[in-house]
Formats: structure tokens, C-alpha cells, sequence
């Protein structure tokens, strides 16, 4: 295990931030850290950086504890959401400034900025101010900035919800190749729970301070631990039908489907997007999703029905999962 | 309507431009007149002129550029002195938790709001115990005792509406204190650095009765002082044109320095006004 976070406790006034959070993350591997805003999640990164100090618990870094070591030298690389490049500094000064003041010699500072930036696509702009650059831009520049650091850890912090969709989906595989699956552990906070799947090799799913649930993205979205994973997880969201006998039943909106010998509904409102559709019927005194091929002609009051193994059955109190019989 | 808008504009444009550079002009009119024509208007035009102003202010002991090095010493010396120890402390007040910021800040809008006159005597008296008097350097520490609350407010300001995460991003990119200062700070806040020197400068430069207690040897003299005593230099008659011509060998640097700085000292006033 390289990143590994035990107990952390951290209080902002009267809020517990995070509670009693345990991480592991091995070497090469992407976690990324999903949830709500406000549950703690860019938190948990400000601490890895040693941006802010945990009120209790431990953080190591390859084994060694890193609680002490301010953040000038725990040699993270990170990313910030506002990239963070310094306003007065064109591009390469802003690569270079950290590593003039880590020490080194001139010219191989100069090769490794030229490399980053021609792997990035930025040598064009290597003159320019961040303020003359593109979003997408500012984003490569951030990114080759923590390559730069050669660090122990990766943490990113919403790195790209301040671009626009197209933009996110060209970024993505330039990011899996640059940082994803080298050597460093990193650490992927994100609210976009799509970015997530695509992203992560597993999602912790936070919630009010701690981890919910952490697994791969297959885990969460077939076995989520709770209402609160299964609804967070998976677009459109999971159907929640209403508690029978304690038990709150799920269903997955791509589940449901058109069926001549199912329960009659009425169709609420349908959104077609192309190659699928998504319907809101009212079944049985509840809303329910459902998603079918763009192609299916839509009756009036449609029937429908779902396969009894897709169900998922959480209690209806604790909103837990309950083993499935 | 919106030509008379615009004229209406123009006009109160050139009200203020008036009502600021006339006084101005007027005394640079005054400082090329004779004395005769200066309280007689029936002279012609062309015997009205001349550089005698000027030239008795040179040939005076000491002559009259040295006040302007002294001047330009002390208010010098201050402005350094005043942003190396308030730009530190800015940054201090700056990273305090709220509330003990609050109180602090009420602290020292009281102090720059405070009468400096009335530390007057006070200070002669320390300048007394300590033998501060007649030495230009001593000056410039009540000097920049009394611009410190000023030059807190404007760079605590500053560093505030910097965004923090460019300090984080600093830090985590292996730079110490004293580096993020040098290297990301320090530049980014230059424009408010900038217009908060140029204050300190001018008040140094204005600044009259603690120059008037605590220098007394006359080749010490501030300009203030020394213009003051021109003006007082005879009982029977005030010299208005050599008056004038030391006010506007005064002005010079400052207008010299402003016109160098203009665009910083806009920028930083208007520095967060812009912004929220």
C-alpha cells in the first residue's frame, strides 16, 4: 500500500468535516473520491497534500508517516480545480519556477519542460501568460506542472469541471496515459460520477465525512451497499419503489422494460436522446424511469415489468443493503 | 441627447482640471514673475518676466537643492523602511483566523484614523531621551511608525484578495516562505505595493512639525520647513515669487515619481473595488 489514510478526524468549527476516514491506495492505482458538495471529499485531499493539518489519525505515504512533514516536502503533485497557475509567470516560467527552486542544473530543467510541453501540446504557448490560454489549456499546463514534481502521490482535484463536456471526453485519455497507471497512487476527487467510471480502477463514494462504500465501479453500480450508492451511481438514477414490509426495492432505469403482460402506467414525460430514451411512468402510485432503445414506438399507456434478479432489496430504515436470498 | 450628455460631460471635466492644475499654474506663473510685477498688473508684458526667483534659491547657504536630497532621503528611507516591516505583517494579518483578524483590523483603522498631532509632543520627547534630533535618519522612524496603519490596510487588502490557492500551489511545488514571498507574492501584490509607497512617500514628503522639532540645523531641513522659513525670512515683506519657485522645484519629484508610477497607483487604489 502506498497512500494510506487511518482515522482521520478533522472538524471545521462545529462541522465534522471527516470522520474517522480510512483510505488505501495502492501503488498505480486510481481511486477516485466521489460525492456531494460539502462531504468531506476535497478535504480528505487538502490533508494528503499537507495543505491542512488532520485534527487525528495518521497518513503514510510508502510507509512513512507523513502527518508532520509540512507540504512543502511531502512531494505531492497536484492539481488544483482553478489550476492554480501563477497570473505573472508565462508558461514555462510557471514550470519552472519549482524547479529552479528545488535546485538542479539549467539545462536539465530545460529538457524536461520541453519534453512535458511537447507532450502536452503546449510548446506553441510555452511564451505565453495562463491568461492568454484556452481552459483546456490552463488545465494542460496545471497538469504538466505536477508531472514536473515528480511526486510520491497524484491528487487532482476536480480537475476538469471547469471545462465543457467535449472538452472533459478529449482530456480523459490524455490523462489515463500521463498520470494514471504509472508508478504514483492517485487520488481523484470528483462530484461527476461518470468521470468517475471512466476514470477510476475503484470509487469511494462519500458521504457526510466517510467513505460509504469503496470498490471498483462494476461493484458499485451491481452491489451498491445502500439507497444513497445505488441512487448516486448509475444515470438516469435507480427507481426506488416505495417500502414493503421494511424493504425498499431498486431497480435500475435500463432494467425495466416494455412488456405486453406487465403492470399498466401512464407515461409522465419521455426524453429521447438518439440512440436510447428515457421515459418517467407512473406505475402502482410510483415514478419510475426507464430507458429503452431509441427505436421502440411508444404506446399511449404502456405495460411493464422487470426480471426478479435484477431487483435490488435495501432496508428501509438503514437504507443498507440486504443480502440478496 | 446623448451629444449634450457628452458635452455636459466634457464641461465637468474641465471644471476639475481647472479647479485642480490652476493653482498649479498659477504658482508656476508666479515663480517666472518680478517681484514689482507681482503687485503691480500696469507693467508690460515683456518686463514682467524672470529667472531671479530661481537663482537666489541656488545661491542661498545651503542652497536649495539640498533640502530636495534631504527631502527625498528621508521620505526614501521611510517607504523602504515602512513596506519592509508592513508587507511581513500584511501577510501575517492576512493568514489570521477571522475573528482575531476583525478585532486587530479595528485596531488599526483606529490608529490611521488617530491625529498624529497629538503624539506631537510625545515624540519630541523621545527624540529628546534618545538624541534622535537633527539626524535624518532617525526621522523616518516616527515616519514610518505613522504610515505603518495605512500600509497594513492596503497590503493586508491585497494579500487577502489574492486567491489561495496560488500559495497552496506554491507550497506544494517545494517553495519555502521567504520563496512563495519572493516569487509569487511579492509580484503579484506589486500594483498595491506600488500605490501604498507612493502614500508613504507623499506623506514623508509633506510631513511638517515633527520635521520642524526634530531637525533644526538648516542643512538638515526638510522642504516644508525650509520653504516655511523663505516665506518667514522677512519681517516687512513676503517673497512670493522665490516662495513660489521653491514650491515648484518641490513638486518636481513627485510629479516625476507619480507620472513613472501612474499606472500602478491606479490599478492598486481601485484594487478590489474592481473585484466582489
Amino acid at each position: 500500500m502506498t497512500l494510506q489514510l487511518r482515522a482521520i478526524n478533522k472538524r471545521f468549527g462545529e462541522r465534522q468535516v471527516l470522520n474517522q476516514l480510512d483510505l488505501d491506495v495502492a501503488n498505480g492505482e486510481c481511486v477516485a473520491l466521489l460525492g456531494a458538495s460539502g462531504c468531506g471529499k476535497s478535504t480528505a485531499l487538502r490533508l494528503i497534500a499537507g495543505l491542512d493539518q488532520p485534527d487525528q489519525g495518521s497518513i503514510r505515504i510508502n510507509g512513512a508517516e507523513m502527518v508532520d512533514v509540512p507540504a512543502e516536502r511531502r512531494k505531492v503533485g497536484m492539481v488544483f480545480q482553478s489550476y492554480a497557475l501563477f497570473p505573472h509567470l508565462n508558461v514555462w516560467e510557471n514550470l519552472e519556477l519549482g524547479l529552479r527552486m528545488r535546485g538542479g542544473t539549467t539545462s536539465a530543467r530545460d529538457d524536461r519542460i520541453s519534453s512535458v510541453l511537447e507532450v502536452l501540446q503546449l510548446s506553441e504557448q510555452a511564451r505565453q501568460r495562463p491568461s492568454q490560454l484556452s481552459g483546456g489549456q490552463r488545465q494542460r499546463v496545471a497538469l504538466a506542472r505536477a508531472l514536473l514534481r515528480d511526486p510520491l502521490v497524484y491528487l487532482l482535484d476536480e480537475p476538469m469541471s471547469n471545462l465543457d463536456a467535449q472538452l472533459r471526453e478529449d482530456l480523459r485519455p490524455q490523462l489515463r496515459r500521463l498520470m494514471i497507471g504509472g508508478e504514483q497512487p492517485v487520488v481523484y476527487v470528483t462530484h461527476d460520477q461518470q468521470e468517475a467510471m471512466a476514470l477510476a480502477d475503484r470509487i469511494a463514494v462519500m458521504r457526510e465525512g466517510s467513505i460509504e462504500q469503496i470498490g471498483t465501479p462494476r461493484e458499485l453500480y451491481l452491489q451498491p451497499a445502500s439507497t444513497y450508492i445505488a441512487q448516486f451511481i448509475g444515470r438516469p438514477q435507480m427507481n426506488l419503489l416505495p417500502a414493503q414490509k421494511g424493504v425498499v426495492t431498486g431497480i435500475r432505469p435500463d432494467d425495466l422494460r416494455l412488456d405486453p403482460d406487465g403492470t399498466p402506467c401512464t407515461i409522465l414525460s419521455r426524453e429521447w436522446f438518439g440512440s436510447n430514451q428515457m421515459l418517467l411512468v407512473h406505475c402502482n402510485s410510483a415514478d419510475l424511469r426507464l430507458v429503452c432503445s431509441g427505436e421502440t414506438e411508444i404506446d399511449a399507456e404502456p405495460r411493464i415489468s422487470w426480471p426478479t434478479a435484477c431487483e435490488h432489496r435495501f432496508d428501509a430504515v438503514s437504507g443498507r443493503r440486504l443480502p440478496s436470498d | 441627447m446623448t451629444r449634450g450628455l457628452m458635452t455636459r460631460r466634457s464641461l465637468l471635466i474641465a471644471l476639475v482640471l481647472i479647479w485642480s492644475l490652476g493653482p498649479m499654474l498659477w504658482q508656476l506663473l508666479s515663480s517666472f514673475t518680478t517681484a514689482e510685477a507681482l503687485v503691480n498688473d500696469e507693467l508690460s508684458f515683456w518686463s514682467r518676466w524672470t529667472l531671479n526667483n530661481y537663482r537666489d534659491l541656488l545661491i542661498t547657504d545651503p542652497p536649495f537643492w539640498r533640502y530636495l536630497f534631504n527631502s527625498s532621503f528621508v521620505a526614501s528611507l521611510t517607504t523602504l523602511l515602512t513596506l519592509m516591516l508592513a508587507i511581513p505583517a500584511a501577510y501575517g494579518m492576512a493568514k489570521l483566523p477571522h475573528r482575531l483578524k476583525g478585532s486587530l483590523r479595528a485596531a488599526v483603522v483606529g490608529a490611521a484614523l488617530f491625529p498624529y498631532v497629538l503624539l506631537f509632543l510625545a515624540l519630541l520627547e523621545l527624540a529628546r531621551t534618545f538624541s534622535l534630533g537633527n539626524n535624518l535618519i532617525a526621522i523616518s522612524i516616527p515616519y514610518s511608525a505613522l504610515s505603518m496603519p495605512l500600509a497594513l490596510l492596503l497590503l493586508t487588502a491585497a494579500f487577502e484578495a489574492l486567491p489561495n490557492d496560488l500559495e497552496d500551489a506554491a507550497r506544494l511545488e517545494g517553495l519555502s516562505l521567504s520563496q512563495r514571498l519572493r516569487w509569487v507574492l511579492l509580484p503579484l501584490i506589486a500594483p498595491a505595493s506600488a500605490s501604498t509607497a507612493i502614500l508613504v512617500f507623499l506623506f514623508a514628503w509633506n510631513e511638517y512639525p515633527l520635521a520642524l522639532t526634530w531637525l533644526s540645523r538648516s542643512d538638515l531641513l526638510t522642504l516644508p520647513v525650509a520653504i516655511a522659513r523663505i516665506a518667514g525670512s522677512s519681517t516687512y515683506s513676503v517673497p512670493f515669487g522665490t516662495y513660489a519657485a521653491a514650491t515648484v522645484l518641490g513638486a518636481i519629484p513627485l510629479l516625476v515619481l507619480v507620472l513613472v508610477f501612474q499606472r500602478q497607483i491606479v490599478s492598486g487604489l481601485t484594487n478590489g473595488a474592481i473585484k466582489g
